[in-house]
């Protein structure tokens, strides 16, 4: 199989609490990897070791080992400013900086070194288009960010991770604070999204992870239960625990 | 305690095992028209045959709406589809069986060739059948379902028995063309009520163990 990511073995502590117990996992190039599981399983913990976030987090550890491409992450000479670009990261609450939409995506081309004025507005006006925010707002590109929607704010802020050409998405619950519209977008562009990205999403509503993800992983208690294909896991899952789970049967 | 989920999960089965036993009833009433030249009893049949009709929509509109409301997934999701499935089968059921009981209205009290012997034991071999497949939904016991399955050649081998049988008779006298045609379509009937079964029990499995089974031969003794 053509993995783009490879967990092994992985766990992670936060000072003597351990969030993730020995993690083995593959994600497909190019594909959409949900995880589930309930509150505090660990799924946000366990996305923050794929782009090494959690590092910031004093008194961690971590254990086991991430592949990219091959290549170890938290190996000796790994250079984590590099990773951060190819790992592009979505939360939940949107995060536009206070400046106006064109430099909220220019920012992050003029640090990874694009000088090029051209260049930038061309790499704006294609990542606005990928979002499809690019009818709604390219005639207010020098307002501020702040005065979009929700729903614009977080489309917004997948076209500046997606600036910078990453290789990965990691989205944590990405569209559990938008309207019902705002979600089909952004479930509309994950799809478009993995023909050029791996995208891993968190997500705790069972109806978007199977209609968005190609496989899903469900976590419980810092463990990885199950990971299938998604048409697998929501019709006939191997283990009861999983079943329980997305029938809403957890008690 | 039930959830609603559970509860509405609870309805659909309650309907569905209130249509298995109307169709046992059809199946078994409609033969025994058929033996006793009973047109009162053959009128019940085709006018109970309205109730399946009408739980077959209920049931249907429950089944939708809970894919509607509760997106179910997993063993609730293959239920439920199942359950719709299997809403269809028993329903064509009632109708086969209302076709037996319109050839008992067309002998019309007529003396019988010879007391019936196959026929009413394909009724039995069906409604067994029948009760087997939701025994095995309640017990979830996917083997129960997969006997069943098997039984349904013992139909398939009755009916061809039966229709040579007839066959026969017809080429030896003209007066009795018309009665021996009856007959074979009621065994014909029987055994189309045998390919139905087949079906519930086919998606019985799909709905324990997450196999679709169909078109797929149960074991090498199986053509
Ligand atoms: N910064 C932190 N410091 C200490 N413990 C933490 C920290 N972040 C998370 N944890 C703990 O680690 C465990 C996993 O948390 P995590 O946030 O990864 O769960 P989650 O599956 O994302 O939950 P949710 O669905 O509620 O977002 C929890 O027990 C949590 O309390
Ligand atoms: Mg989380």
């Amino acid at each position: 199989m053509n993995n783009k990511i490879t967990a092994s073995d992985v766990c992670f502590y936060y000072g003597n609490n351990q969030a993730i117990k020995n993690i083995n996992l593959a994600v497909e190039k190019n594909s959409v990897l949900a995880l589930i599981g309930p509150s505090g399983c660990g799924k946000s913990t366990f996305l923050r070791c794929i782009n090494r976030m959690n590092d910031i987090i004093p008194g961690t550890k971590i254990t086991g080992e991430i592949k990219i491409d091959d290549e170890s992450i938290y190996g000796q000479n790994f250079d984590v400013t590099n990773l951060r670009r190819r790992v592009g990261m979505v939360f939940q609450k949107s995060n536009p900086f206070p400046q106006s939409i064109f430099d909220n995506i220019a920012y992050g081309l003029k640090i990874n070194g694009i000088k090029d004025k051209y260049e930038i507005e061309r790499i704006v006006e294609h990542s606005l288009k990928s979002t499809a925010l690019w009818d709604e707002v390219k005639d207010r590109l020098n307002k501020s960010a702040m005065g979009l929607s929700g729903g614009q704010q977080q489309r917004l802020c997948i076209a500046r991770t997606i600036a910078v050409q990453p290789d990965v998405i990691l989205m944590d619950e990405p569209a559990s604070a938008l309207d019902p519209i705002s979600t089909q977008k952004i479930e509309e562009l994950i799809q478009t999204l993995k023909e050029n990205f791996t995208i891993m999403i968190v997500t705790h509503n069972m109806q978007q992870a199977a209609r968005v993800s190609d496989y899903t992983a469900f976590f419980y208690m810092g463990e990885l239960i199950e990971v299938n294909k998604t048409e697998i896991i929501f019709t006939k899952p191997d283990k009861e625990m999983t079943e329980n789970y997305i029938t809403g049967k957890f008690g | 305690m039930q959830t609603h989920l559970e509860l509405e999960l609870e309805q659909i089965k309650i309907k569905i095992f209130e249509m298995a036993d109307l169709s046992i009833e059809a199946i078994i009433d409609s033969i025994e028209s058929l033996k006793n030249a009973d047109i009162t009893l053959a009128n019940k049949v085709i006018e109970k045959d309205k109730l399946i009709d009408k739980l077959e929509l209920d049931i249907d509109d429950e089944c939708i709406k809970f894919l509607v409301t509760r997106q179910p997934a997993a063993s609730d999701l293959r239920f439920v589809l199942a359950m719709l499935k299997i809403n269809t089968d028993l329903e064509r059921i009632g109708d086969l069986s209302t076709n037996i009981a319109k050839e008992t209205i067309k002998i019309d009290g007529g003396a019988l060739l010879k007391p019936l012997i196959d026929i009413p034991r394909m009724g039995e071999i069906s409604v067994s059948m029948i009760k087997q497949s939701f025994d095995a939904i309640t017990e979830k016991d996917v083997e129960k379902a997969k006997d069943v399955i098997k039984m349904d050649n013992e139909l398939d081998e009755l009916n061809l028995q039966i229709y040579r049988e007839l066959f026969t008779y017809m080429g030896e006298s003209t007066r009795h063309v018309s009665q021996c045609l009856s007959l074979i379509l009621v065994a014909k009937a029987l055994e189309r009520i045998g390919d139905h079964i087949k079906n519930i029990a086919e998606r019985s499995v799909y709905y324990i163990e997450g196999e679709d089974i169909r078109h797929k031969a149960v074991n090498k003794n199986m053509s």
